[in-house]
């Protein structure tokens, strides 16, 4: 490692951190103290993306490493809010499992779920993306099953399997990228730059998209997403909600081909999205379970980002990339925020509940675009790509709906808190919430500025303000209408369509026994030397029939 | 009849090396017989480290050589002599089988010991020959250039193979030995008429004289046809597996290690040996090439819905074998044409290899979880994680590989495989490896979920062997996961020695 540019050496220490603790795992002292240090392993990955933006890429080639790195500025941003989370949700952890016997499997998926997400953001070509993005996907098994309890089971195993099934479609999709790729180069520009002329763009299309749809949670791969979020403990389903489903929107960012219009794929996307962004809002506000709630809504802001990216692409706007950065980076901090929040409420009697409320209300509504919130920056950032139009007004609506649901989570936040009225939650859970709370206002004033999203001025002009005020107002007299007709909606199950799955796996089990039938058939010697005698002749046969 | 094509003249620089590899175990196992039990097991202990040293050095050798390394049995050439080869893709298979014949001799030390006060006992004995006998039978199978040195080297090793099975000489393993001998002795057969008829064909049994010499006609066809096909009876390609499950799963899990890991792979080499260099025109051969490729699917898909819903651990670990040897056989199609057929290459040897390391450490893991709790249905790991944590380790790391996620060598292997089916034009060979992948995660969740859940009350375990075998069986899967590091194109080794011969014979 001769002379490393700083920048180079400081994304790899971004991995080499949570290594090197992964590492002392293997060691019985350090493992059980594990959960208590786990703030400290996203330290460097916070310097790295405010220090390392725009460096060269790090490109190790020397056989049997290849290994690439580049931080470019949607990759920073997304990376200097997530290593925030994750170091919040790491303090948050400590406390949440003081006393818990099993907190060393926990630190330890934690730690390689968050090597991968540190990755996913970074990796600069298809081998070490893939194997981020495996680290990012399966390590978190562990934290979702944490609990152990039956539900948890389920909801372990559904992600579980749609998780194999995204990495399946990704390795598919990865393999046609290296195929099209100039001299089979598997640096991630080489690819994409090919794409566009490579006679496996289609195919290699669809599976990216449904490879990064399912890590995102698109409609209708975003079953696992509300069961798992509801499962996870908390610090767990804040960093997974925040951060880890980054991963699948970093994956669109790099793996679709912005510079070339492509109007059938990017609006075949920008369909998805936005059927998403509504469909999560639909269901969000039947469902009862505050996580739950929060669930659709992340599937909800992951679809209106994954419809961002498709109009992106449907024109080949390059610069699309940043406003979706931007919008995901602040969804990392709120959706965060809230997950915090709900443990929180959990422990807080309702005497001391309004703090919490009004801010998280504040964290909630931002999502729809509250202004002078963080959310209301959001929406510009993705407004020049959403237009005026039909598009535009589509957009205006899910704001709407966002409102909606956020107000519906409050009542529901509101209902969880401890009986007993006096109850104050523990410092250290009220600590790491509070300073998420006030990141998720504050950090995007600071960014949209500084990474050149655009101007402030422009978000404090009176009309912004009232453009982004009045789809708010609609959505709290929607909520009150909510309130008063609850019991008239129809209960979805959480998960809604993962009843379908699961019938269908049911089925699939019954497809198995018939499967296990027959194979016990040609295991009898009389069958067996039967089809050794036909291979035998089929061979002889088939070589003479190319003669 | 053509002339004879140049051989290259006599022994080659580091030619000596490779008798040293059969001869040393062979003598090895005559004087474990003299000596008895007691000492059948040192002298095991002392070859290993020179065995494994051998095979490193002939890898070295081939590398350095950039050729073949050759050694003429007597000083005399083929057709009068015997030869033994050693190329890159022996080379390659030679350090497999000593890196895995060691690891599993180191971890059989704790269970077959000969007990103390007594000369010898019967299972100790046994084994300790029968590993050295599989040794050197699998090493003549990887360097022998010669059909009939090859059949009786087959032969040898499924007589070393098969009692193996029935170590512990109950009626149900004995059954199932008694399965495997017959089974593989159909394959022998098929294979022998089929070498008789090349011989009466072609006067020469010596694979590099037999390349030049064979042409596209009847009697080759038909010698190929038998011969493959008796060797995937003895490899279990899907659907002649019907031995395989009972054998690998009732073997002792040393027994198992290397049964599963290597002694299929022998069959599977000789085949990759005919198709690849003895008629490398049978590449071309489209209707053949698919026809041992959808073998190879059915096997992936049928052996991993199988190992899905086997109630026992040491069962299911036998299926997903019957499901990675199919993935062996999709190299066959996906050699078409001069794009796919290093890539495919390359990509069948690597799942040879590193399915060779992930399934003995899984056996050995299965072993010595089932030693723990005194039993092996996988619907009562839970919590065992806890309990033997390296063990389940190792397991997991092996269970990556044999998923094909990243880091391990069945991840580069797949991934090669997927880019030979891309680059020829065979896409629905993919459909097959990613849907396997898919089932093998399933199969695999079904031991590692319950495997790392935390149980509230902590398991009753039986007591134990000695600990030291977990981290073998740990050094056995990093290996599987080291091959992950890979380059993800062709490997030059596994091209070294190898013919280049386009288009052979006249029609």
């Amino acid at each position: 490692l001769n002379l490393l540019p700083l920048s180079a050496l400081l994304l790899v220490t971004a991995l080499a951190a949570p290594v090197t603790m992964l590492l002392a795992c293997l060691w019985r002292s350090p493992r059980e103290q594990m959960h208590n240090l786990l703030w400290l392993a996203p330290i460097p990955a916070l310097l790295a993306s405010l220090l390392a933006v725009g460096g060269p890429p790090l490109i190790l080639n020397h056989p049997p490493y290849r290994v690439a790195l580049l931080l470019d500025l949607p990759g920073a941003m997304l990376l200097g809010v997530a290593a925030l989370l994750w170091i919040v949700a790491g303090f948050y952890a400590s406390s949440y499992l003081r006393g818990n016997s099993h907190g060393a499997r926990f630190a330890i998926c934690w730690l390689l779920t968050l090597t991968g997400s540190v990755g996913a953001f970074m990796s600069f070509d298809l081998a070490s993306f893939y194997l981020a993005f495996a680290l990012v996907s399966i390590p978190a098994y562990g934290l979702i099953v944490h609990d152990g309890t039956t539900g948890v089971q389920r909801a372990g195993s559904i992600y579980m399997a749609l998780t194999i099934l995204g990495e399946t479609f990704l390795l598919m999709a990865f393999v046609l990228l290296a195929a099209g790729s100039p001299g089979g180069s598997l640096l991630i520009r080489d690819a994409m730059a090919a794409l566009p002329t490579s006679p496996w763009r289609d195919p290699a299309l669809a599976l990216l998209i449904s490879g990064f749809g399912l890590k995102a949670g698109l409609v209708p791969l975003h079953v696992w997403m509300p069961l798992t979020y509801s499962a996870a403990p908390t610090p767990a389903a804040a960093v997974l909600s925040g951060a880890v489903v980054k991963a699948g929107v970093i994956g669109l960012i790099r793996f679709l081909p912005f510079s070339t219009a492509m109007p059938d794929w990017g609006g075949a996307l920008a369909g998805i999205g936005l059927l998403t962004a509504f469909y999560g809002v639909a269901v969000g506000i039947t469902q009862t379970n505050p996580r739950t709630v929060l669930a659709y809504s992340s599937v909800s802001q992951m679809g209106l980002i994954a419809a961002v990216c498709g109009l992106g692409l449907a024109k080949g706007d390059e610069g699309v990339v940043i406003g979706a950065a931007f919008y995901a980076a602040h969804h990392v901090l709120v959706k965060g925020a809230l997950f915090l929040a709900v443990g929180v409420v959990a422990t807080t009697g309702s005497r001391r509940l309004s703090q919490v409320l009004v801010l998280a209300g504040v964290l909630g509504l931002g999502l729809g675009g509250l202004p002078l919130t963080g959310g209301a920056l959001a929406k510009l950032a993705v407004k020049p790509t959403m237009g005026e139009g039909m598009i535009g007004f589509l957009g205006t609506l899910s704001a709407i709906g966002t409102a909606l649901l956020m107000l519906h989570f409050l009542h529901r936040l509101t209902l969880t808190a401890r009986p007993d009225s006096e109850a104050a939650a523990p410092r250290g859970l009220v600590l790491p919430w509070l300073t998420m709370a006030i990141a998720s206002v504050a950090i995007p004033w600071v960014l949209y500025p500084a990474a050149g999203v655009g101007k402030l001025s422009d978000a404090l002009a009176p009309a912004a303000l009232w453009a982004a005020l009045w789809p708010i107002l609609i959505g709290g007299i929607l909520a009150f209408g909510l309130r008063r007709w609850e019991d008239r909606l129809p209960r979805v199950p959480e998960g809604d369509l993962v009843v379908m799955v699961e019938s269908a796996a049911r089925k699939s089990v019954e497809w198995g026994a018939m499967l296990e039938r027959a194979e016990n058939i040609t295991r009898q010697w009389p069958i067996a030397c039967l089809a050794l005698l036909a291979i035998a002749l089929l061979l002889g046969a088939a070589m003479l029939a190319g003669r | 009849m053509l002339a004879l094509t140049a051989l290259p003249g006599g022994t080659t620089a580091g030619g000596f090396l490779l008798p040293l590899t059969i001869v040393l175990p062979v003598v090895a196992v005559l004087l474990a017989l003299m000596l008895g039990g007691r000492k059948a097991e040192s002298m095991v202990l002392v070859l290993l480290p020179v065995g494994l040293g051998l095979a490193i050095a002939i890898v070295v050798g081939v590398w350095r050589a950039g050729d073949s390394l050759i050694y003429h049995v007597g000083g005399l050439a083929p057709p009068l002599g015997l030869a033994l080869r050693a190329d890159g893709l022996s080379a390659v298979m030679l350090a497999t089988t000593a890196i895995v014949i060691c690891a599993t001799a180191l971890f059989a030390q704790a269970t077959f010991r000969t007990p103390p006060g007594s000369p010898e006992a019967r299972a100790p004995l046994i084994f300790w020959t029968l590993l050295l006998a599989v040794w050197a039978t699998m090493n003549i199978v990887f360097l022998a250039g010669d059909l009939f040195n090859l059949y009786v080297a087959l032969e040898l090793l499924t007589f070393a193979a098969v009692p193996l099975v029935c170590l512990d000489g109950r009626a149900e393993t004995l059954q199932a030995a008694l399965r495997y001998l017959l089974f593989a002795l159909l394959g022998s057969v098929l294979y022998l008429l089929g070498t008789a008829l090349l011989y009466g064909a072609y006067g020469t049994l010596d694979i590099v004289l037999l390349s030049g010499r064979i042409r596209h006609e009847s009697a080759a066809f038909a010698a190929a046809g038998l011969m493959t096909t008796g060797l995937i009876a003895k490899t279990a390609l899907f659907p002649l597996h019907l031995w395989l499950p009972p054998a690998h799963a009732g073997a002792p899990a040393a027994a198992s290690a290397v049964l599963s890991g290597l002694v299929v792979k022998a069959s599977f080499f000789l085949v990759v040996r005919i198709w690849f260099d003895l008629m490398p025109g049978l590449l071309s051969e489209v209707a053949a090439g698919q026809m041992l490729s959808t073998l190879g699917a059915g096997a992936i898909l049928v052996g991993s819905v199988l190992a899905l819903r086997q109630p026992r651990l040491k069962l299911l670990i036998a299926y997903s074998t019957v499901a990675q040897i199919g993935y062996l056989f999709l190299m066959f199609s996906l050699s078409a044409g001069p794009a796919g057929s290093e890539i495919a290459l390359t990509g069948g040897m690597l799942q040879a290899v590193s399915h060779a390391f992930a399934k003995a450490a899984m056996f050995m893991s299965a072993g010595l979880i089932a030693e723990a709790l005194g039993h092996d249905r996988v619907a009562g790991l839970g919590g065992i994680g806890r309990a033997l944590p390296v063990t389940v380790f190792a397991f997991g790391l092996a269970a990556l590989s044999l998923v094909g996620l990243p880091l391990s060598g069945g991840f580069i292997a797949k991934w090669l495989l997927l880019s030979a089916a891309i680059t020829t034009g065979q896409w629905w060979w993919t459909v097959v490896m990613l849907v396997g992948g898919l089932l093998a995660g399933g199969y695999m969740f079904r031991v590692l979920a319950p495997a790392l859940a935390e149980v509230d009350e902590p398991l009753v375990l039986r007591a134990s062997g000695p600990r030291y075998r977990e981290w073998v069986v740990l050094t056995l899967a990093l290996g599987s996961v080291l091959l992950g590091f890979a380059p993800l194109k062709p490997f030059r080794l596994l091209q070294i020695g190898r013919p280049t011969v386009p288009e052979v014979g006249s029609r």
